[in-house]
């Protein structure tokens, strides 16, 4: 070690004026713990955010026919879905694969009608990803040999004030432009707590969608991935397992207006964050700079003495390393005792939010929880160490111009 | 011709201060040689700290030149003037030596971390502090010490690297006379024993008797240029 001297000079420097010490340390503490705090809590939001829009039934991103993102047309279909989906689930990241196919229909009963988007599915499939078909009031789910049944949400029962076994007569539109009827029986009914998620839902076997509309195959598939944390990223890769016949988009673009709501709060989460570690490092720069000016003498023997401005910089560097250090640990512990109870109890923003916590078919759960892990401790230091360290420049480059002639008179002292 | 340790040739220097310039050295010429124990004298505002800069290598001329072992600071950037302060030259100030946080051998092993040397920074350093009988202070912080202590532990650091030449402006003049006596015979004895070459600043009578030259500045010139005892020759410059 050739610097040991620069370091206990360092450090014994920062115990010259205690308390300017410790306030620096504290201030850099209280702002990485802010900081902290934050990025736990819109992780954990955002987190949450993912698993809902994944558990009602849109996965994590989906394979979807070219045209699709530009007309949203339900009648579109893949251009392979039996070779997209063999793709999807041979890839290793792939948790579940779920294809579905849509139409718009009429559904009537006696004289009441209602219009609904029908979602043919692969019964198995939808199990494993969406919890919305896991809640039924009435009957049963569908199984994949099923044919002539249909499962519909309670709002959409009570709208046409049928009940399960009943015959619900089907109007579509075709292939071929040509209207086609159908009867198809209740056998389940879904109620999954919202009023508008059950007012959607009417689902068919995909051979049933096929008989119906004359349109073969599945308009989608649907993907989750075994990392949610990671879905850019396997997104792009699964597309180009897939050769760019189908085109894989990510919930995001699926439903632009959720992308766009956590685009914008980590956005407004990003700016507070910087906002922050700026109050930090100006504080902490200017006890850092009147802390050089009181040594100003100091730094003229030592460029006197042939002290070289790389060196002045890494001792006054160095000093900034230990208040960082204890910076993080105070951040750590300021930061704990608010991340804890957030990841464990959670904040309830049912109030909030109102009666039904429903976006674009997102069934969104009201108790929001901080993501909390190892991941806050490299995160404090680097928050800490970066503030310090930025803090520390202009004071260095400040002690490093000193003139080295004031050592030798009196004149400025 | 080159046997001159220092040549200061025909040097001004001039301070702005808004308005008005002072003249602090006004043509000087200087050549200190090897084994001179120089005292420059000469009443406050001479221009003794002003040439003590200069030879330093802390400050650079208005015109005229200053050559240093041959080599005319002109000629050095920024780090190379701290190069040659730090590898060739010692300083002890008139206060405020020490750096307050480090120990007295921490302060004389500080001077050879920052030139780089290796091994035996802890052996070299202590054996310095020994030899000027000042061991038992090795362990004291500035703040632990009397002045007439850090100014010879300042001694210690100036010389630990075995410079050629050791500046000092005015080191006694926080001194009572008894301390003073002291470093002035620490300093000659360094001179004596192993050659070393000393230009120091000071009004202190007493100093000027341990002198083996004494220059007299008055207005930023040399009026007198005297050889005191044995030791030198000196071409006297006026
Ligand atoms: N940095 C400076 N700025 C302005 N004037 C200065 C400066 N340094 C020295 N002087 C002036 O130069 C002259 C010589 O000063 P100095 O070398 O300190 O004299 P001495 O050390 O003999 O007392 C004085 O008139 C002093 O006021
Ligand atoms: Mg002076």
């Amino acid at each position: 070690m050739r610097d040991v001297l620069l370091v206990k000079f360092a450090v014994r420097t920062l115990g010259r004026n205690p308390r300017r010490t410790l306030m620096s340390i504290l201030g850099v503490g209280v702002g990485c713990g802010i900081v902290l705090y934050m990025i736990a809590f819109t992780r954990g939001s955002n987190e949450i955010r993912i698993r809902a829009i994944s558990e009602s039934g849109f996965g994590h991103a989906r394979i979807a026919p070219a045209a699709w993102d530009k007309t949203r047309d339900s009648d579109l279909r893949l251009v392979d879905w039996e070779r997209d989906l063999d793709t999807a689930a041979g890839m290793s990241d792939v948790r579940f694969t779920a294809p579905h196919s849509r139409t718009t229909a009429l559904l009537a009963f006696g004289t009441r009608v209602a219009g609904v988007e029908m979602t043919g599915v692969d019964p198995d499939a939808e199990k494993n990803i969406s919890r919305l078909v896991r809640v039924l009031s009435e009957g049963r789910y569908l199984e994949r040999e099923d044919e002539g049944v249909v499962v519909i949400g309670t709002a959409i029962a009570e709208r046409l004030d049928v009940e399960l076994d009943d015959d619900l007569f089907v109007t579509i539109a075709g292939a071929g432009g040509e209207m086609k009827y159908a009867m198809l029986r209740i056998i389940g009914i879904i109620s999954t707590g919202s009023r508008t998620i059950d007012s959607t839902i009417c689902h068919v076997t995909l051979a049933e969608m096929e008989r119906l509309t004359g349109y073969a195959g599945a308009g989608e598939i649907t993907i989750v991935f075994r990392d949610p944390s990671n879905i850019d990223a396997l997104t792009v890769r699964l597309s180009e397992l897939l050769d760019g016949t189908d085109p894989v988009l990510s919930w995001k673009v699926v439903i632009p207006s959720q992308g766009g709501d956590m685009g914008s709060d980590t956005v407004f989460m990003n700016i507070l964050v910087g906002v922050v570690i700026i109050v930090a490092v100006l504080g902490v720069a200017s006890a850092q700079l009147t802390a050089i000016l009181e040594r100003k003498r100091e730094f003229a023997v030592l460029i006197a003495l042939g002290m070289k401005g790389g060196q002045i910089i890494r001792l006054i560097l160095i000093e900034a390393v230990a208040m960082g250090v204890l910076g993080a640990v105070v951040g750590l512990a300021i930061g704990f005792p608010f991340i804890y109870p957030a990841a464990t109890r959670g904040y309830n923003f049912a109030d909030m939010m109102g009666g039904d916590f429903v976006t674009e078919g997102v069934l969104i759960d009201p108790i929001i929880y901080a993501d909390m892990g190892m991941w806050l401790i490299p995160l404090a230091f680097a928050v800490a160490l970066f503030s310090t360290l930025v803090a520390g420049l202009y004071p260095a480059w400040y002690a490093i111009r000193t003139n080295p002639t004031s050592a030798l008179s009196l004149r400025e002292a | 011709m080159n046997t001159n340790l220092v040549d200061v040739r025909n040097v001004t220097k001039d301070f702005h201060n808004g308005r008005i310039t002072v003249e602090a050295l006004r043509g000087l010429d200087l050549a200190v040689h090897e084994g001179d124990f120089l005292a420059i004298v000469g009443p406050s505002g001479s221009g003794k700290t002003t040439l003590l800069n200069l030879i330093g290598a802390l400050d650079v001329a208005t015109s005229g030149d200053v050559l240093i072992f041959g080599q005319d600071l002109a000629a050095l950037n920024r780090r190379e003037r701290a190069e040659l302060r730090l590898m060739s030259l010692g300083f002890v100030f008139q206060a405020y030596n020490l750096i307050p946080v480090l120990t007295a051998l921490e302060n004389v092993k500080f001077v050879l971390e920052l030139q780089g040397v290796d091994g035996g920074r802890h052996e070299r350093a202590m054996s310095t502090l020994e030899d000027l009988s000042l061991g038992e202070l090795a362990n004291r912080r500035p703040n632990e010490m009397s002045g007439g202590q850090q100014q010879r532990v300042a001694v210690a650091r100036a010389i630990v690297s075995r410079p050629r030449l050791v500046l000092a402006d005015e080191p006694t003049a926080n001194l009572d006379s008894e301390n003073s006596e002291a470093l002035l015979r620490m300093m000659r004895g360094l001179r004596d024993k192993h050659g070393m070459t000393f230009v120091f600043s000071t009004h202190d009578p007493l100093v000027m008797a341990h002198a083996t030259r004494v220059v007299t500045l008055l207005d930023g010139r040399v009026v007198s240029d005297e050889v005191k005892s044995a030791g030198t020759v000196t071409g006297s410059t006026n």
